[in-house]
């Protein structure tokens, strides 16, 4: 465009409405959709790359994380089995017939029989105490006593190993942890989809407010100059005031500012010509004139489109 | 730059020559047309730029899980070493390929959405270079007759009221002065009817000959 010429208009303030924002709907629409689709369009494309790439970085590292080995709880199961002094000799098993004398009392070793010879109570007694209190001092293994009709099972308490607990409270430290890392992998690859989805709606909705108002400030002073066009059309020459601040198109408006003083120049010409023969006309007699009184009438609606 | 209004003007009996586009004239309105294609084009940039780089540090991130598991598996044997190293070569050369392949992706598409916005926006600042050009004519008092835009120009409404005042204006000039000329006309025959005096008649003869010139060069400047 060529260069503007200087404005000839006054400044009259007219301020930006957020109701006047869209004013020419197929050009703002058409310009900001554009934007913001394209926009939209980036965003879901690489957002779901991303994930798909999130997903995998998770799950890669997730199993990576799995196969991260813990401290093992021992195994309660082992016995320490302690071979006895000497072996006892195997004694047949006999069964009690008719008119044989009762059995003596055997004494069995340890504490299987109190002072008295009485069998002591099976496992735990009413005092609450434990089998394994026992245990300790009894041998470990399993000792079957047949008591004429009845059978007593003893278990045989496994062993604790003295670094028992700290080592279930590294593998479950460890455990822990692990999971934990699991979780904060996983609520990685959530804040990614979630901070691409803010983005996004922020980005759409920002783009488009800036969009509409980008594309204001080009349909603003089309606007304007579309108002004094259809006055033009109608004859009518105001005056021509300034863009608002902050509006484009700027050289445009110049070139239609000085098309607006070329039209109501032609108009002032026409005035000028028209008082000098009407004029004329009067100081020769002729005024009275038909054709005199139609250029008072055409100089009248001249002088009036220009006011 | 050529005139698109220059084909308003068609040699007698040819047909008016079609105004088409041309590459040079693509960037007829710098400020307008820049504008819009820089903000686009920066912003297109900004965003692939950044999620791509979101893309390349996932992936980065994984590669690297990988070869640090893969180290710790073959920690205890040297002769997987090779293997090793095999493997983290081949990631790091896929992640560098990720990399090559969106820059890739991401200058063609700043130069496709470059070009297409500058032809986007060149349909609008090419109906605002034609009414300016018409701006200019109608300041030096010419009002000749207005052609339509080209096909898959913007503005169409914008344009159809400028063409609807430019030629109510056209309409009205070409009235006046047929009202003028005939005007001089009459006066001057009724001044040979009449018996002027001799000083007003001779203000009357310059003022109509005045008119009369007037009226033939704003004919002239509507035809």
């Amino acid at each position: 465009m060529t260069s503007p010429r200087p404005p000839a208009g006054g400044d009259r303030a007219y301020k930006r409405s957020w109701k006047n924002l869209l004013i020419n709907k197929r050009y703002q629409l058409r310009f900001t959709l554009f934007m913001v689709g394209l926009s939209t369009l980036l965003i879901c494309g690489l957002g779901v790359w991303v994930m798909r790439v999130a997903d995998e970085t998770t799950a890669v590292s997730m199993a990576s994380v799995r196969g991260t080995p813990c401290p093992r709880i021992p195994v309660l199961t082992e016995v320490a089995v302690e071979p006895p002094a000497e072996p006892e000799p195997a004694v047949p098993m006999r069964l009690a017939e008719p008119g044989d004398p009762p059995p003596p009392p055997e004494a069995p070793a340890g504490d299987t029989a109190n002072e008295d010879g009485e069998p002591d109570e099976p496992a735990s007694d009413g005092d609450g105490e434990s089998a394994s209190e026992g245990a300790d001092e009894a041998p470990r293994r399993i000792t079957v006593q047949i008591d004429e009709s009845s059978m007593m099972m003893m278990p045989v308490a496994p062993k604790v190993p003295e670094d028992f607990a700290t080592r279930v409270v590294a593998h479950w430290t460890c455990e822990l942890r692990l999971d934990a890392k699991i979780d904060r992998l996983e609520r990685g690859r959530m804040t990614i989809l979630w901070v691409l989805i803010a983005t996004g709606l922020l980005l759409v909705v920002g783009l488009a407010l800036y969009g509409l108002k980008m594309t204001h400030r080009v349909a603003g002073p089309l606007f304007k100059v579309s108002l004094y066009l259809a006055k033009m059309r109608d004859g009518r020459f105001d005056k021509v005031w300034n863009l608002r601040k902050g509006d484009q198109l700027v050289e445009f408006y110049e070139h239609f500012r000085t098309a607006h003083a070329g039209v109501v120049q032609m108009e002032k010409d026409d005035i000028a010509r028209i008082e000098a023969v009407i004029a004329a006309a009067e100081a020769a007699g002729a005024g009275d004139l038909p054709t005199v009184q139609e250029l008072r009438d055409l100089l009248v609606r001249k002088e009036k489109s220009i006011e | 730059m050529s005139d698109p209004t220059v084909a308003t003007v068609p040699p007698s009996g040819a047909p008016r020559p079609r105004y088409k586009r041309k590459l040079s004239n693509y960037l007829l309105d710098k400020k307008l047309q820049l504008r819009y294609v820089l903000l686009v084009t920066v912003l297109s940039g900004v965003i692939a730029g950044a999620l791509g780089y979101l893309i390349y540090q996932q992936k980065r991130a994984a590669s690297e899980s990988i070869e640090k598991d893969l180290a710790a598996l073959t920690m205890l044997d040297d002769s997987q070493e090779d293997f090793q190293q095999h493997v983290a070569s081949g990631l790091a050369s896929e992640d560098r390929a990720l990399v090559y392949k969106m820059i890739g992706v991401g200058v063609g598409l700043v130069v496709i959405l470059s070009l297409y916005l500058l032809v986007m926006t060149h349909k609008v600042a090419g109906p605002l270079y034609k009414v300016s050009m018409y701006f200019d004519r109608m300041a030096a008092g010419r009002l000749g007759v207005v052609t339509p835009l080209r096909q898959g120009d913007m503005l169409q409404d914008f344009y159809a009221n400028f063409k609807e005042m430019h030629e109510a204006v056209r309409a009205r000039a070409s009235a006046d002065a047929d009202a003028l000329e005939l005007a001089v006309a009459r006066l001057r025959e009724a001044k040979n009817r009449a018996d002027y005096r001799g000083e007003a008649q001779s203000q009357l003869d310059e003022a109509l000959d005045q008119l009369a010139q007037h009226v033939a060069e704003r004919k002239k400047n509507l035809s």
